[in-house]
């Protein structure tokens, strides 16, 4: 199987039948052999009929059902666990985005690059509630990483499947995946694709929430930044607070000397509260030590290329 | 023809825990109540008893059920455990598609207990609910606040998670670990997880209408599971979202107290030295780093354990690899080069 094209729908019985029509023309010319896994994140509508009467006429589409709403990472990561396909291709469910940019995807992929990125340079959506936040998200995606992604929400995208079956698909995962993936060594290109507004129904995805995608970030952005430095970089934090703690100490017993007399619950009460910092941090370190070699999964692992 | 294999083939474990601080009624009289209640379904069933720390009495009573040619199953726990292991080690002895978990004294009527087997036909877990209650203000009113409680803090809408009668299919308890004295949260987490959980109500019976005092410990550890459940439910898969907020937010705190201290010191000549603020806002300052830095260890936790918590169930997966590509269809296209 050469393409997987994995498409998580909820609550979508009108689009279905338009996204599979779309889908299968697209991929009509490619040649190739593919799949389309339809993945229904416990749909409470005839979603999952409609798609069972298309599959029933088609062996290419494969539905993977779930047991109830997920989100849309977890609907992402059932795809990948059953797609069979070499490339990946993701896309949503609601016909914003255009199967007929696939192909051109797949051509850039075969310049070898690992992930290709859709870039809705042209995005067919409200400014204020839905334009702004993303463009202020993506803004501080690229402060924080460092990794030019211009367009984190959009869903078409083409992976290498080796690239991402190992990866940890969990919370809000699907955001953040090509920027993460990038920080592992992959390399990766951005196409501009189409983008059609919307056609039924209404957006599933509220208002951004930009401030937890950050806490996210941040943590991984840590994770990854740190996981190969002694006790995760817990030990040069744990060092400073233990030298500020000296200095305070030395500034206390200086004053004793200088001014006789004067109080100094302050200055000994905080280098001692930097004092117990210190140790917290050094802990902590340690725990991270332990967790990372029992964890079954290791960043340098991550990211392995199998050359052919 | 039904061969022998058949025949053997379990559909329903009964799985009956029994503990010494727990009431229990007569062992052969009880076994002889549930095994009319199965007998009426017509499945095909078994019984584990799991004894969890020192019983020797119930023992040598199951024992001479054992004699008597029942179909049982003993499991003896060398200490006690809690229920919640209990029933992993119960459920580890059990074959059947279904699992039902029986109190060791009369907690419900008999008659219900068939109810709860054919109810749960296509769902995932039923669980008993004992109304109208016959015991007094007192147990309502404890379960009641508990109950509330939980609504609250996880928003699930169960009324009687205390009843252990409940019957639940195998995948349940494959899915979800639980461990010490979690058991009565397992129609909340596996709600949660996806499975189809509904109530059943069922008549209370006069033995389990007894008022009861608890010690003081046990309502403590009551609310120390509330919380735990809280954190399972919602934050598992990520923790930065709650230390990290938390910590940010001490950590502001902190950090404002500093700039109005300082801001006093530079421009007002207040002296700092013996004033413990200084010391109030280091302290917010300082654990604003630790909760960060906890939630930093739990995202490690979760990132590097992720291929383990995989917590959603695939009802279905549908796949006609025979099926035939209908060709026809696509000549419809027009050819564009």
């Amino acid at each position: 199987m050469d393409l997987s094209v994995v498409i998580p729908v909820y609550n979508e019985e009108e689009s279905v039948n338009f996204l599979y029509e779309a889908v299968t023309k697209a991929l009509f010319y490619l040649n190739r052999p593919y799949e389309i896994l339809l993945v229904d994140d416990g749909s409470k509508d005839d979603t999952y009929q409609n798609a069972l009467t298309l599959a029933s006429s088609d062996s290419r589409l494969k539905i993977v059902k779930l047991k109830r709403n997920y989100g849309q990472t977890t609907a992402l990561h059932a795809g990948f666990q059953n797609a069979k396909g070499k490339v990946i291709v993701t896309m949503d469910g609601d016909l914003q985005n255009d199967p007929d940019d696939i192909p051109l995807m797949l051509n850039k992929m075969d310049e070898g690059y690992d992930i290709v990125l859709g870039w809705r340079h042209d995005r067919k959506d409200f400014f204020i509630s839905r334009k702004l936040p993303s463009k202020i998200a993506n803004w501080l995606i690229r402060k924080v990483t460092g990794i030019p992604v211009k367009d984190n929400g959009c869903a078409i995208r083409a992976y290498r499947a080796e690239v991402i079956k190992n990866f940890p698909m969990y919370s809000e995962m699907h955001r953040l995946m090509p920027v993460i993936t990038a920080l592992v060594g992959a390399k990766f290109a951005q196409i501009k694709v189409k983008h059609h507004p919307r056609k039924f129904g209404h957006s599933k995805y509220g208002l951004s929430r930009i401030y937890k995608v950050l806490l996210d970030l941040v943590a991984l952005k840590t994770i990854f930044s740190f996981f190969y430095i002694p006790l995760f970089g817990f030990g040069f934090l744990a060092l400073a607070s233990g030298l500020i703690s000296l200095v305070i100490l030395t500034i206390g017993i200086l004053f004793l000397f200088i001014y006789p007399g004067q109080s100094l619950v302050t200055l000994f009460g905080a280098s001692a509260l930097f004092a117990s910092l210190s140790l917290f941090l050094y802990f902590l370190g340690i725990m991270c030590h332990l967790i990372y070699r029992t964890g079954n999964l290791k960043i340098e692992n991550l990211y392995r290329i199998k050359f052919r | 023809m039904v061969t022998q294999e058949m025949k053997n083939q379990i559909d329903l474990s009964a799985i009956i825990i029994y503990y010494e601080k727990y009431l229990y009624d007569d062992v052969k009289e009880l076994h002889k109540a549930y095994k009319a209640s199965l007998e009426a379904s017509q499945l095909n069933y078994e019984f584990i008893y799991v004894v969890d720390g020192e019983l020797p009495a119930v023992i040598d009573e199951l024992n001479k059920l054992y004699k008597l040619g029942e179909r049982i199953k003993v499991v003896k726990l060398g200490k006690w455990f809690g229920d919640a292991t209990a029933l992993q080690v119960g459920f580890e002895q059990s074959s059947g598609e279904l699992i039902l978990t029986l109190p060791s004294y009369k907690q419900v009527d008999e008659n219900d207990i068939l109810r709860l087997i054919q109810a749960v036909n296509n769902k995932d877990m039923i669980i008993s609910w004992r109304w109208p209650r016959l015991d007094g203000m007192l147990n309502n009113f404890q379960s009641g606040v508990f109950n509330k409680l939980i609504k609250l803090i996880v928003g699930s809408d169960f009324h009687d998670l205390k009843c252990v009668v409940k019957i639940f299919r195998r995948e349940v308890l494959d899915k979800i670990y639980m461990y010490g004295d979690q058991d009565r949260f397992l129609p909340l987490l596996a709600d949660k997880y996806g499975f189809k959980v509904e109530e059943l109500k069922v008549t209370q019976s006069k033995k389990d209408a007894v008022q009861k005092f608890y010690p003081f410990a046990n309502y403590i550890a009551r609310f120390l599971e509330l919380i735990s459940i809280f954190f399972l439910v919602k934050f598992t898969k990520k923790p930065i979202r709650f230390f990290g907020s938390t910590g940010l937010i001490t950590f502001g705190m902190g950090f404002i107290l500093a700039i109005i201290l300082f801001v006093e010191r530079i421009f007002l000549g207040v002296a700092l030295a013996d004033r413990p603020i200084v010391l109030v806002s280091i302290l917010l300052m300082i654990f604003g780093i630790q909760a960060f830095a906890i939630g930093l260890v739990g995202e490690l936790i979760i990132f590097t354990h992720a291929k383990d918590l995989k917590d959603y169930v695939i009802e279905t997966i549908v796949d006609y690899e025979n099926a035939p590509v209908n060709e026809e269809k696509h000549q419809e296209y027009p050819q564009h080069v």
